[in-house]
């Protein structure tokens, strides 16, 4: 029945995307389209592979005048390409991810989608606004659409938890319950990383943020930041929570994988991780636990963007759309590889957490020169775990870095 | 000679013509270094100076860049590190690298053999020295390992066993890490020059009966000054430019707590990070002159007049 529904429900949007184009201002005609597009990205695993050319062979067949000339970047994908941008010879469509998206933005080397979108009737409504938020500038323009997206999920080993006698807690509260529990039973609850990238989603549970929403100035001293950290830094303090460095493994997959401990925050990277490495190790997906404002988690996500100054702009605006659009991404992400962005498109099997989650989710994108800020926070967070510091250090350390960004010309 | 000389006219034309073939023997490699080296040398300079993104130049700042290098907090630990790592690391470097060469010297037999052992891990890739020592250093890995063999818990430590994963053990693990992997190739400096020195003077020395501690303080560590100028001047440069082993021990943001932050991390911090090109070329500047101040020290203590003459 909810097959139904979906498939309904996508058919009446690809007839709106039709009619939308053809009645659209411009005289833009996407059958008269030709010409040889080139695509870029990264290819984390050869499964990737597999289904973007099972996406690209649904394009040529929607869009037979069109050539794609796939150039995928092997190495360290931002070099590569600000080397290309540098050049000023980027590829026409190409991956973007969302943590560094504010950057280019700002740089001035994506394109602005909103124009096309409108005149060419592109409907975004159907993105989760966490991913798309993601690829929008401080003008408000959209540069990027997602192609999918990550969440993060609460993964748990059941038999762990189990044998301590508890249910996988569900707030803040009770995963400090459930850490008294398992180190009762000589058992580490939880491997957790001391960098922004996790606690951020706690910080957004109990209603703090790092940015104001029209991300011009700092929020770090509203209620919610301080009370989050002192929660994260407890769990660690009270011994129910180590890190995977601590746990003598260089991620948080890996201490589930090995028994170290029952509970992880991760995303869907996890499972092919789990499944290749260890396959007999059980887990399960849930929803992250909810703090005092409410569910909250982040979302990871990589656009397909189009350089600016591309010579093929209409080939390479089909090209974008097709791929995130419900067709493309459903061909993308049937196979697992990749949650999808889109409401329209049905989360692959095993994925239906993460997938739904993303309705909470707050994107991870801020400003230009972001990184500058994340460091910060993640030196200063593990300075206070090592005895060096405190909250308090932590939110002032990364409010001088985010001021000294925010205050950039 | 004399008839070459005569074929070929006057004196100063064979001079003339014997200059054009070295030079034009050199003229390849000299336009190599001055385009790549000295070339890219001043154009870092010009882009220092100015807000150099992505797509090239956008404002002139005059050394705008450098004031905010020098008041940037971040910056002070990179140089802090740095300074740290190339004050411990350099003596314990040459320390090493002499006791090796004094000692293989000695060795007749199997001499070629230590000398392969004890160089190997400066040629083997510090990226993958970098990894195994990572694993070696971890809490459950090899040197706890050994440590709780001899009695050791190295869990009730401070760190708790986790020797690059804490603020105040990262860097001298890594110290530790560079000292070994680099003695090798200041073993080889100091045996070249050990070879250098007469055996007369040691005869000599025999004859006033001199033993060989004494002989070692007063004939072969004075005798080897120009190796160790040598010795130090490279060591010092490689110590201020540390990146690699930084990087994959504590990643590019140089956790924990900054301990792994270096000048050189800094720097590619700046460039591909936040694509500050033009800032990060300030970077480049501030160190090579950081280096090539600490150049014209050590020349000054060490003297290189006395490199020439034991040649």
């Amino acid at each position: 029945m909810r097959r139904l529904l979906f498939l309904a429900a996508s058919a009446a949007l690809v007839l709106q995307a039709c009619g939308g184009g053809g009645g659209g201002s411009s005289n833009f005609d996407a059958s008269k389209v030709s010409g040889t597009v080139i695509l870029s990205g990264w290819q984390a695993s050869p499964e990737e592979g597999v289904a973007l050319k099972a996406a690209l062979d649904g394009f040529k067949a929607t869009y037979p005048k069109i050539n794609v000339d796939y150039q995928p970047v092997a190495g360290d994908y931002p070099t590569a390409m600000v080397a290309k941008f540098s050049a000023k010879q980027p590829p026409d469509v190409f991956y973007v991810d969302s943590g560094v998206a504010p950057d280019w933005i700002k740089q001035g080397v994506l394109q602005s989608l909103d124009d096309w979108s409108s005149s060419r009737g592109f409907d975004t409504s159907q993105f989760y606004s966490g991913y798309l938020n993601a690829f929008k500038g401080t003008d408000g323009k959209t540069y990027g659409y997602p192609k999918d997206g990550n969440t993060l999920g609460m993964a748990y080993n059941p038999d762990m938890l189990a044998a301590a006698g508890v249910q996988p807690p569900t707030t803040y509260d009770e995963m400090v319950t459930v850490g008294a529990a398992l180190k009762a039973k000589g058992m580490i609850a939880y491997s957790m990383s001391p960098s922004l990238d996790r606690i951020l989603a706690f910080i957004y549970g109990d209603g703090g943020s790092l940015l104001s929403s029209d991300k011009k100035s700092d929020a770090i001293d509203k209620p919610g930041f301080k009370e989050a950290l002192n929660f994260y830094l407890n769990l660690f303090k009270q011994g129910y929570a180590k890190t995977p460095s601590d746990l003598g493994v260089d991620w948080n997959g890996k201490a589930l994988g090995e028994k170290k401990v029952a509970i992880i925050f991760e995303g869907g990277w996890l499972d092919s991780y789990m499944h290749g490495t260890f396959p007999s190790v059980p887990y399960k997906w849930v929803e992250m636990p909810k703090g005092s404002a409410g569910k909250s988690t982040l979302a990871f996500t990589v656009s397909y963007s189009i350089g600016k100054d591309s010579p093929h702009p209409d080939a390479a605006w089909l090209l974008l759309t097709y791929l995130t659009g419900k067709d493309g991404m459903t061909l993308w992400t049937q196979g697992g590889v990749a949650n999808p962005s889109r409401k329209d498109v049905a989360a692959p099997a095993g994925k239906e957490v993460l997938v739904s989650s993303a309705s909470f989710a707050h994107p991870w994108s801020f400003i230009p020169g972001f990184s500058k800020v994340n460091d910060a926070f993640n030196n200063a967070f593990t300075g206070a775990l090592q005895g060096n510091g405190s909250a308090d250090t932590i939110i002032s350390k990364t409010k001088q870095a985010l001021d000294q960004q925010l205050n950039q010309p | 000679m004399l008839r070459l000389r005569a074929s070929r006219g006057s004196l100063g034309t064979e001079r003339a013509q014997e200059a054009l073939a070295g030079y034009s023997f050199i003229a390849i490699p000299m336009m190599l270094f001055l385009v790549f080296n000295i070339g890219s040398l001043i154009y870092s300079a010009y882009i220092s100076l100015w807000r150099w993104e992505i797509l090239g130049p956008t404002d002139f700042l005059g050394f705008r860049n450098y004031a905010f290098i020098l008041r940037d907090e971040v910056f002070h630990t990179a140089i802090k590190n740095s300074a740290y790592y190339t004050v411990i690391v350099v003596p314990i470097q040459m320390a090493l690298g002499l006791l090796l060469a004094v000692t293989v010297n000695q060795i007749w037999r199997g001499r070629s053999f230590f000398r392969a052992a004890f160089y190997f891990p400066a040629i083997a890739s510090s990226a993958a020295i970098t990894v195994l020592y990572i694993y070696i250093m971890n809490p459950d890995g090899l040197f706890n390992h050994l440590l709780q063999l001899i009695g050791i818990n190295p869990f009730g430590f401070h760190n708790q066993g986790n020797w690059l994963g804490h603020q105040d053990t990262a860097l001298n693990s890594i110290i530790a890490l560079n000292a070994w992997t680099t003695s090798g190739t200041m073993m080889l400096f100091y045996l070249g020059a050990l070879t250098a020195i007469p055996t007369e003077v040691y005869e000599a020395a025999r004859v006033d009966g001199a033993g060989p501690w004494t002989q070692f303080r007063r004939i072969t560590f004075p005798m080897l000054a120009p190796a160790h100028y040598l010795v130090a001047v490279t060591s010092v440069i490689g110590a201020l430019q540390m990146f690699d082993q930084a990087i994959i021990a504590g990643g590019a943001d140089g956790n924990p707590n900054y301990s792994l932050m270096t000048v050189v991390l800094y720097l590619y911090n700046a460039a591909f990070r936040q694509f500050e090109f033009g800032y990060a070329a300030a970077v480049g500047i501030v160190l090579f002159i950081i280096i090539f101040s600490a150049t014209l020290i050590q020349r000054r203590f060490f003297g290189s007049s006395d490199w020439a003459e034991a040649r």
